[in-house]
């Protein structure tokens, strides 16, 4: 693509890129991504407009979910204890695998870990769980722990070992190296200065990033839940397997109470925690 | 040229802002206008822009560039409203260009009003209107800095895009919002000299804060205060008649900044210059 | 509580109610922190006792996934390609759509009923699972790739759509003032002010939001909307471990490829900084 064009009959020709060629140039980009997505649609025959000639199946879909089923709140008192095993999950799941993730990110800093090799390979850990989708470990662990809610907190304390690990990691190694350095010229042995010098700076950031895991892993508690792991999600798979639409409707919408609120709470509590944080210490 | 005749601005708690402002701009004219801050000079250009909406009187452009038409500047709406708009090159205080835009293209920002919106949306520009652009730029000073991203300049530099999108622009007259305020002085004497021969050809009105500024450079000083038009005449004002417009902040405008070069720091930008008259004038 | 006497000098170790009341808010908050975890455990079935011979199972399982059944390789490919398009379709989809829901839902551009309505759904959006989007889909028009697409185009409005309205809010409005001086409409204001200003930002995060539709789609795949993550679910039905591991393998590669390809796209705009 020619790029720089110089203006003729000029004395110093400045050097710009003129608006054809940056009008050609977009068009290619734009013209790439429609031939990929024109010919990506074709190879997994995605046909776009289902919408509209099968509308109408959406339409009874949605007339067969009206009115919602929300009498299940007071009818079904088991319901309670499904949304609260959603939350459980979530709730331990980030606790446990915050908790792991906290004590391997101090292996997994340049400033902290005790080799380099460990280091790296710790790092490679939490890359590979990262990229493992949540649901497939779930798999797995459902051979192990049978199906059920245990099954799918420890795969969500999987999960977010690879992901918090990774972000404490990172923020421990951007600490200040002063008060590291100070503590450790008392004298203190490297597990004090973690305790007394890093600890301390990095307890913000953990608590934080901790109530994000929370936010992320309920959402995926509740996807898990269709999969076989129970809570809420559960429910409606079963209740979208025996076709019972309305109760469909009132789950969901129960779903985006519980997601909405939790979320107001948990950034309720981790203002107050972090506004807080020097008791923290 | 711009007539604006008894503009009146008052706030819905009964506050007068502008109380009956009147003021021309012919051919050939660099107007400065001067005042106190809150005296509503910048308020005034608002009105004129249609940016802010006018309690009462009028403002009309008349130009034998746009055609010999009239614009009722105040009335106007919509597409009639943008059409005014075309005429009235503005530069800004705060430069306000898009910061992430190459410098030509912002310069080019200021043809919109004259192509198709169709056109601006799918195309954009065409090159020989870029060569257009890079002859406003030249005018500035600033071809060679075309392709650069306009964030990464300095104020004065901005500042110079700017009046180079207003010239690109070829309206029919330039109205300056405190074109110098965030400068510093090197900048703002040579914005001012950029200023004065762009109104020999096509008028220019200005909000300044500098006295002596406008009067090394405009042709004819207008003072606002307290939303009246209190003086209007020759650019050199004496002593007294600062006191008058300014009041309290007298010395504010006429102490110079604390990053002044010394005369001697200038007299290479500067030809012959008049600051004598600062000094007598704060004498 | 009784209130400390005030003391004109700081002693804090004369003042005997200050250590109670420093140590009240971690006993509390431990102590609710200690019921949490109890209910919770109680509530997930948490039985620590099994837990020893369960994990032992789960290794002994393990061993069942190894080697992984490389002759699945060909076969896998095409799901895995499945899955891929099903990312790179929703994406764009979903990028369009959040221009739509991020211009109408920016103050600075759009009349308040607008706005509160677009903010309204992708509020909804945002705390609706793709997963139960995809099980209305699948419910209403059956199996297939476009059900799967349509969810995490929705999907990616919830978040996209979100930070391109903030975004557009941020923009300085000075900087619009200044291009409806010249004469512009108001959508030329927008494709030559807003656009440009938000455009770097919002594609690094479109980009960012495929590899997170990569995940999801495998997750998406295994409910309906096909791809590796069926392959993946009927392989684990079937007990054919060594091809699940393979496919497990599989989905490791696409999500590490889909990683690298986001890294250098999203290198590619910030570098470029500009769309003109």
């Amino acid at each position: 693509m020619s790029s720089a064009v110089a203006t003729a009959g000029l004395v110093a020709a400045p050097a710009y890129v003129p608006p054809s060629a940056q009008f050609r140039r977009r068009l290619l980009w734009l013209g790439g991504l429609v031939a990929f997505l024109v010919l990506g649609g074709i190879y997994l025959k995605f046909k776009p407009w289902m919408l509209f000639t099968d509308f109408h199946h959406l339409v009874r879909l949605g007339q067969e979910m009206i009115p919602p089923n929300v009498a299940l709140l007071w009818n079904k008192p088991a319901l309670f204890k499904t949304i609260g095993e959603t939350v459980a999950m979530s709730f331990l799941g980030t606790l446990v695998g915050g908790a792991a993730a906290f004590a391997l990110a101090f292996v997994a800093s340049r400033n902290t870990t005790p080799h380099p090799v460990v280091r790296a390979i710790t790092r490679l850990f939490f890359g590979l769980e990262r990229a493992t989708p949540n649901f497939v470990v779930l798999l797995i662990l459902f051979i192990a722990f049978g199906y059920g809610p245990f099954a799918a907190m420890i795969a969500l304390a999987i999960g977010s070992v690879g992901l918090f690990g990774k972000l404490f990691a990172d923020a421990i190694e951007q600490v200040d190296p002063c008060p590291c350095e100070s503590v450790a010229s008392v004298g203190a042995t490297r597990l004090q200065v973690i305790r007394y010098a890093i600890i301390p700076q990095v307890l913000p950031s953990v608590v934080a990033n901790g109530f994000y895991a929370f936010d992320v892993n309920l959402r995926a508690a509740i996807a898990l839940g269709v999969y076989g792991g129970g809570g809420i999600g559960f429910e409606l798979q079963l209740a979208m397997k025996v076709l019972r639409y309305p109760d469909v409707l009132a789950l969901i919408l129960f779903i985006i109470v519980l997601i909405t609120v939790m979320e107001r709470v948990s950034d309720l509590i981790r203002r107050r925690m972090l506004s807080g944080s020097d008791s923290l210490r | 040229m711009l007539h604006v005749e008894n503009l009146r601005k008052i706030l819905p708690d009964g506050k007068v802002l502008l109380d009956g402002v009147s003021l021309r701009l012919e051919r050939g004219e660099f107007v400065g206008v001067l005042g106190a801050s809150g005296a509503g000079k910048s308020l005034t250009l608002r009105c004129i822009l249609g940016l802010t909406k006018a309690d009462g009187g009028s403002a009309t452009l008349h130009s034998e560039a746009c055609g010999g038409r009239t614009y009722d500047l105040l009335a106007c709406k919509g597409r009639e409203q943008r059409n005014c708009r075309r005429r009235m090159g503005v530069i800004f205080q705060g430069f306000n260009l898009v910061k992430r835009l190459r410098v030509i293209d912002n310069v080019m920002i200021g043809r919109l009003a004259r192509i198709h919106p169709l056109r601006s949306w799918l195309y954009g520009f065409t090159d020989a209107e870029a060569v257009e652009a890079l002859e406003a730029l030249r005018r500035v000073k600033m071809d060679t800095y075309a392709d650069r991203v306009t964030g990464s300049l300095s104020g004065g530099e901005m500042q110079r895009v700017a009046i180079a999108r207003a010239i690109f622009q070829k309206p029919a007259i330039y109205l300056a919002d405190e074109p110098i305020a965030s400068l510093d002085p090197s900048n703002s004497l040579a914005i001012m000299k950029l200023l004065a021969p762009l109104a020999r050809e096509t008028p220019v009105i200005g909000v300044f804060h500098q006295p002596e500024m406008t009067a090394r450079f405009c042709t004819r000083v207008v003072a606002i205060k307290k939303g009246r038009v209190v003086y209007d005449g020759d650019p050199r004002l004496s002593h007294d008649q600062l006191q008058e417009i300014y009041g309290d902040e007298l010395m504010q405008v006429l102490r110079p900044p604390a990053s002044e070069p010394s005369p001697a720091a200038h007299a290479d930008v500067d030809d012959t210059d008049d600051v004598p008259l600062l000094a007598k004038l704060a004498a | 509580m009784p209130a400390a006497p005030s003391a004109p000098v700081p002693a804090p170790s004369a003042r005997p109610p200050r250590l109670p009341r420093r140590l009240r808010r971690p006993l509390l908050t431990a102590l609710i922190l200690g019921a949490l975890i109890v209910v919770s455990a109680h509530l997930c079935q948490v039985r620590l006792d099994d837990l020893p011979g369960n994990l032992a199972k789960g290794f002994e399982v393990l061993r069942f996934f190894f080697p992984p059944d490389w002759s699945s390789l060909r076969e896998l490919a095409g799901p895995a390609l499945v899955t891929l398009l099903l990312a790179a379709l929703a994406t764009p989809l979903g990028v369009i759509l959040s221009l739509f829901f991020g211009l109408a839902g920016a103050r600075n551009l759009a009349p308040n009923w607008l706005r509160t309505i677009s903010r309204t759904l992708i509020g909804v959006e945002r705390a609706l699972p793709e997963i139960i989007v995809l099980l209305l889909l699948v419910a209403a028009l059956g199996v297939g790739p476009f059900p799967g697409v349509i969810a995490l185009a929705i999907g990616s409005v919830g978040m996209l759509g979100k930070l391109f309205a903030d975004a557009i809010e941020e923009v300085d409005p000075k900087v619009l003032e200044s291009v409806a001086c010249v004469g512009a409409t108001r959508w030329q204001v927008i494709r030559h002010a807003v656009l440009p200003e938000v455009m770097p930002a919002f594609l690094a995060n479109a980009i960012f939001r495929f590899e997170v539709n990569i995940r999801a789609s495998v997750l998406l795949g295994a409910v309906g909307a096909g791809g590796i993550g069926l392959e993946l679910s009927k392989a684990m039905s079937l007990l054919e471990y060594e091809r699940a591991m393979m496919a497990v393998l599989v989905t490791l590669l696409l999500v590490f490829g889909a990683e690298r390809i986001s890294d250098f796209l999203r290198a590619k705009v910030m570098d470029g900084g500009r769309l003109a």
